[in-house]
């Protein structure tokens, strides 16, 4: 009933709460950006947004990969070891032989993809199938490059080397990331269909919608997204590592749920979670500022996500 | 329904009998994989079998243990999940071999405090899960995010050795056969008594097949889970301090021990949404995780390779064993 009673006042915008939920990737980003400012005044120009956020695209776009996925339901849990196998294919193959650089992504796709018709033909959780393919998404980056090295093509490297004076490039990227989400999810038959199939996936199957077919989508979008994080991440290191991005899992899933995502499916906010990934991106700066030693930035990460899923967990209380 | 023993008589129907016997035992493939890896492991590598299965065994009881937390916390099924045991595998590994200080400080007092890491993490965790109603998976990973920057913290404070007592316990042997392998062996047994025999197993079973009619039948959820997460926390700090004692604490100590530890799980026949837990599967698991291990070293197979045959396979048997019982999500 309740479950019924938010879904409608999601769609028709006129729950005071639900609008709440979703400035709060925004609060979160203003509060996190402002105490940046304060400690260090010189972050408020375009020059020092663009180098607080300068390394926030990857992670911008491993929280749309994993967004696909948990509209479904599901969870990808190999996002981090996907974006690092991209990450190290780009880097050892895209300059010199970009065929076999296009080849080992359409090949990550499929992966994406077969992992999706299996977690529905199979009803293996998607927790147990992606576990199983971020070590084949690991061994893989290892086996392409075992040790960090590699080099970026220079166009890749000029895109997220560009630095004109007055755009803050890594927000211009992030909006063009959010707008083309939200076309995909909001203006395309596919992503209607994507998102229903999370809420209600037996409504949308007896509408004659191959829930196969929608998954395997699904997951290959993800997989899509994924790779551009990889392309990304080589872009701005020019070089590649399989390990490096593998914290970006759970930063990814902790972006989609700060954005208003949610687990139990159906319900995707793209510009919330690019948002969201922004301020996520942000801490580790923050606690450079405060002199707070790395040591903790697992922790207020880990902090982070509770604070957030407990205050719309009571919301949610509340409203009930 | 004629007996069994009528059917053996007939061979064309051993193939059926088979299967049915195995339908009804899941754990048993778990055996069948390991007595397949084994054999497969003395015919490349032309080693003793013995010796395969000693050195395995050496190595199985830390899988096996935060195994059978974790199995107790999947059986509690929906979606219940304790992704924070490898941070605490390290955590309690440095603090216990902190407090220990090499034979310098007090035994009970380090296997105590390695004790109580993991009873805080579970505590974390269940405060997230119980009172802030936040799905286990993520509640668990920012525990394990928290537990993660501790034993970060602690380990530039300490610098840890591993205790020759807590490592003579760990390495050591009786009549040939490893010490925490048999303390494994004798939990295992526990665990099936408390799952068969005690109000918490029953419980706990029947909070993962219906949480809901589990409820209204006047089932204690939360102390079912209070008591699940617990065990887990408990039993994944004290697989860490052996481990830390086992070889030396590092900071990845715990990492590889957390897809392994649900993939033991689930292989062994514990039915990944809850509900079905197979205690005795977690050796099955555990062994054929490491024995596969061992066969793609004898094959000199590349650690990278390695990763990558995990994986598949991981899919491959919970494809094969755990699909269609499940619910997907």
């Amino acid at each position: 009933m309740e479950a019924t009673r938010a879904r409608v006042w999601d769609r028709t915008g006129l729950d005071g709460r639900q609008a709440l939920a979703d400035s709060l990737p925004f609060a979160a980003l203003l509060g996190m950006f402002a105490w940046c400012v304060i400690l260090q005044p010189q972050a408020l120009s375009i020059y020092g947004v663009s180098l607080l956020f300068s390394s926030s695209i990857p992670l911008v776009l491993a929280t749309i990969s994993q967004m696909f996925i948990i509209t479904l339901g599901d969870i990808d849990l190999g996002t981090g070891y996907a974006v690092g196998l991209a990450n190290v294919i780009s880097a050892r193959y895209l300059a010199s032989s970009p065929l076999i650089a296009i080849g080992l992504f359409a090949a990550t796709i499929l992966g994406y993809m077969i992992a999706g018709a299996l977690v529905e033909l199979r009803r293996i959780p998607s927790i147990i199938v992606t576990l199983g393919t971020s070590f084949i998404w690991l061994g893989a980056a290892l086996l392409i490059l075992d040790i960090p090295g590699g080099t970026s093509p220079d166009w890749l490297a000029g895109i997220f080397n560009w630095a004109p004076s007055m755009i803050p490039v890594p927000f211009l990227y992030a909006a063009v990331i959010a707008a083309v989400a939200s076309v995909i999810l909001f203006r395309t038959t596919l992503g209607t269909v994507l998102r229903g199939a999370g809420s209600n996936p037996q409504a949308v199957a007896r509408a004659g919608w191959s829930l196969l077919r929608i998954r395997m989508l699904a997951y290959g979008l993800a997989g899509l997204f994924g790779i551009l994080a990889g392309l990304a991440l080589t872009g701005i290191t020019t070089s590649g590592d399989a390990n490096a991005s593998a914290n970006y899992t759970l930063l990814a899933i902790a972006s989609v749920i700060l954005g208003g995502g949610d687990f139990a499916g159906g319900k995707a906010a793209p510009i919330g979670g690019v948002v969201g990934a922004l301020a996520i991106s942000l801490v580790g700066s923050l606690l450079a500022l405060l002199n707070v030693s790395s040591d903790f930035q697992s922790a207020v990460q880990g902090i982070i996500l509770i604070v957030v899923l407990a205050g719309r967990s009571l919301t949610r209380r509340f409203e009930a | 329904m004629r007996s069994i023993r009528a059917r053996w008589a007939e061979p064309h129907k051993w193939l059926s009998l088979t299967r049915e016997m195995l339908a009804a035992r899941p754990w048993a493939w778990s055996f069948l994989a390991v007595a397949a890896v084994w054999l497969a492991i003395g015919l490349i590598s032309g080693r003793g079998l013995p010796g395969t299965l000693e050195s395995a065994l050496d190595l199985a009881p830390f899988l096996v243990l935060v195994g059978l937390g974790q199995m107790f916390v999947i059986t509690a099924g929906n979606g219940n999940i304790d992704l924070s045991v490898a941070s605490l595998m390290t955590l309690a590994a440095y603090v216990s071999a902190g407090v220990m200080n090499a034979g310098h400080g007090s035994f009970v007092l380090g296997l105590l405090a390695g004790l109580a890491c993991g009873v805080l993490v579970a505590a974390v965790n269940l405060t997230g899960i119980l009172f802030l109603s936040i799905p286990p998976i993520v509640a668990t990973l920012a525990t394990g995010l928290i537990a993660q920057s501790a034993g970060l913290r602690y380990s530039s404070a300490y610098a840890a050795l591993p205790d020759p007592r807590m490592a003579n316990f760990a390495g050591g042997q009786i009549g040939g056969i490893s010490v925490p392998a048999l303390l494994c062996v004798g939990l295992a047994a526990i665990a099936v008594l408390v799952l068969r025999s005690t109000s918490y197993g029953r419980w706990l079973q029947a909070v993962g097949q219906n949480q809901r009619a589990a409820e209204l039948s006047g089932i204690n959820v939360a102390l079912v889970l209070v008591v699940s997460y617990l065990a887990s926390g408990m039993l994944a700090a004290l697989a860490g301090m052996l481990l830390g004692a086992y070889v030396t604490p590092s900071l990845d100590l715990g990492n590889p021990y957390l897809i392994d530890s649900i993939a033991a799980v689930v292989i062994g026949g514990t039915l990944i949404a809850g509900g079905r837990p197979f205690a005795a599967g977690v050796w099955g698991g555990a062994l054929f995780l490491i024995l596969l291990v061992t066969l793609l070293n004898v094959m000199h197979i590349n650690v990278a390779v390695q990763d990558m045959v995990k994986g598949v396979l991981i899919i491959c048997v919970l494809a094969l064993a755990g699909g269609g019982a499940g619910r997907s999500g």
